[in-house]
């Protein structure tokens, strides 16, 4: 990245037709910690890398639920992630008052979308700095969305956003064509696999770093934080011992 | 052309010397960076393709569309900035829907596009904000017969019997004019506006693509909707065809499968 005329505000082009406050923020992304989104026929899980700022402090909560079948997971400027996901909040309560039914997945996604736009488009308004992977459960089944700060929403199979997810979608490059029939536990166990892959030499995942997020048909938004992760971890290191031996 | 206006291209409401906006022009080359769209106005309707790139292998097929409807007989494909495009066909819809309630018929296409026109000019008067970098393309059939309209980033809006946007825009262009338009039938055109998609696109710089294929005519009573999929099949399978032959051929009806 390099400092140049037009990355002053986002209301300038550069010569060759880019955006760099847009691109800027992009790169906001890249500096939160990873997180990986995945999905089968059936559900659609998230799972994430949390991080402290020191010893003494908590884990920044990653993941975030928008209401019974939709949830996010959030990398890059967290307080950006706070406003968009209250937003969220509200569209999904309207939904249910004024149509009687769960906001669809796609549409709010879109509103986000459109949302973040308009920070691309206005002088003194800067693109939002987070990037959100966003799972739900409506009419048309499971799904897994990206928002990026350019307001450019794309549905997914699987993918990965964050510090070093280019080796997490890697890996889900090389497996999403099994998820769709795995079941729940086995596509948790899959996120976590890929999500180890951005993990620095010498770390680990642990109860106290990750953070897994679900839905499904049957299943309501489910976030599991602390010793719940404990089980799947457990079917982590035994598919890992099992792999090595 | 290339060229870079130091000094009097930061602000859209700058004019260079030579009395160029050069925030415009740039906002141009986002489009021409973008994948390849193309608009074919024939004697029964008009069909839209879009060449999507994908970047990732996990996009889900047929999901992220870019060819979107604005009261159930405009279709917009559009070439450029994705969230920009989201941004003009939710004012297209808005002029469509406030044009019916006042007037009680359907925005004829050359109002639509006269308005769509308008509003990103005015994206183009103001150090505020940016023009668009999508070139816009509107197809409809209105009490005229059928109509195509792109408009681009600074706003200009030109009727067209075939025209294209993106990338692959030259290829395209040189393409749609050895065709016979004016002819043509749509269900003929739907194979061309394939075809001429795969011959547009590099397969050298982008390989995964998918093709996003639209018409509106009789066969679809008067809407827009994506084309059905035995004919987007057979649409694919000419335009390989066709690429496999080494030399483009003319022919503007396709063979029996």
């Amino acid at each position: 990245m390099f400092r140049n005329n037009y990355d002053n505000d986002a209301s300038t082009w550069s010569p060759q037709g880019r955006i760099f406050q847009v691109e800027y923020a992009s790169e906001a992304v890249k500096q939160g910690s990873a997180v990986v989104g995945l999905k089968s026929k059936e559900h659609v899980v998230l799972v994430a890398v949390k991080r402290s700022p020191n010893e003494l402090a908590s884990y920044q909560k990653k993941i975030v639920r928008i209401d019974d079948h939709m949830g996010i997971a959030m990398a890059g400027l967290t307080s950006d992630a706070r406003v968009l996901s209250n937003y969220l909040r509200s569209e999904a309560m309207r939904s249910k008052m004024i149509y009687g039914r769960a906001l669809p997945v796609g549409r709010a996604v879109n509103a986000i979308g459109d949302k973040a736009q308009t920070n691309t488009q206005e002088y003194g308004r800067r693109p939002y700095g987070v990037g959100l992977l966003v799972i739900g459960q409506d009419d048309t089944g499971p799904h897994l969305y990206e928002f990026s700060p350019s307001g450019i929403v794309s549905e997914y199979y699987a993918y990965s956003i964050g510090a070093r997810s280019q080796s997490a979608r890697t890996n889900l490059e090389r497996n999403y064509e099994k998820f769709e029939d795995m079941s729940l536990q086995e596509l948790v166990v899959h996120g976590l696999r890929a999500l180890r892959d951005t993990l620095q030499q010498g770390k680990q995942l642990d109860t106290l770093n990750t953070s897994i997020g679900f839905v499904g048909k049957d299943t309501k938004m489910t976030i599991l934080d602390g010793e719940n992760t404990q089980a799947y971890l457990d079917l982590l290191d035994e598919g890992e011992a099992m792999e090595t031996e | 052309m290339t060229s870079i206006g130091t000094g009097y291209d930061l602000s859209v409401s700058t004019y260079s010397p030579d009395g160029r906006v050069f925030q415009v022009e740039y906002a141009q080359k986002a489009v021409d960076n973008s994948g390849t769209a193309v608009g074919l106005r024939v004697k029964d309707g008009v069909v839209l393709a879009v060449e999507k790139i994908k970047h990732s292998r996990l996009l889900v097929p047929h999901a992220n569309r870019r060819i979107m409807t604005a009261s159930k007989h405009i279709g917009v494909a559009t070439a450029g900035w994705i969230s920009d495009t989201r941004h003009l066909v939710k004012r297209v819809r808005d002029e469509a829907r406030d044009y019916r309630s006042t007037y009680k018929v359907e925005i004829p296409a050359k109002i639509i596009a006269e308005r769509m026109g308008m509003y990103a000019q005015a994206y183009t008067l103001y150090s505020a904000v940016r023009p668009f970098g999508v070139s816009t393309i509107i197809g409809t059939v209105d009490a005229d017969g059928p109509q195509l309209y792109m408009i681009e980033p600074s706003g200009q809006y030109v009727g067209y019997r075939g025209c294209a946007a993106g990338k692959g825009k030259q290829v395209a262009k040189t393409e749609i004019e050895k065709l016979n338009l004016d002819q043509m039938t749509a269900r003929e055109a739907i194979k061309e506006a394939a075809r001429i998609i795969y011959a547009a696109h590099d397969d050298s710089k982008d390989k995964l693509f998918e093709l996003e294929l639209s018409w509106v005519c009789a066969e679809s009573n008067g809407l827009h909707m994506h084309v059905p999929q035995d004919l987007f099949d057979e649409a694919i399978q000419h335009a390989e065809r066709s690429l496999n032959d080494d030399d483009d051929d003319d022919e503007m009806e396709g063979d029996d499968e």
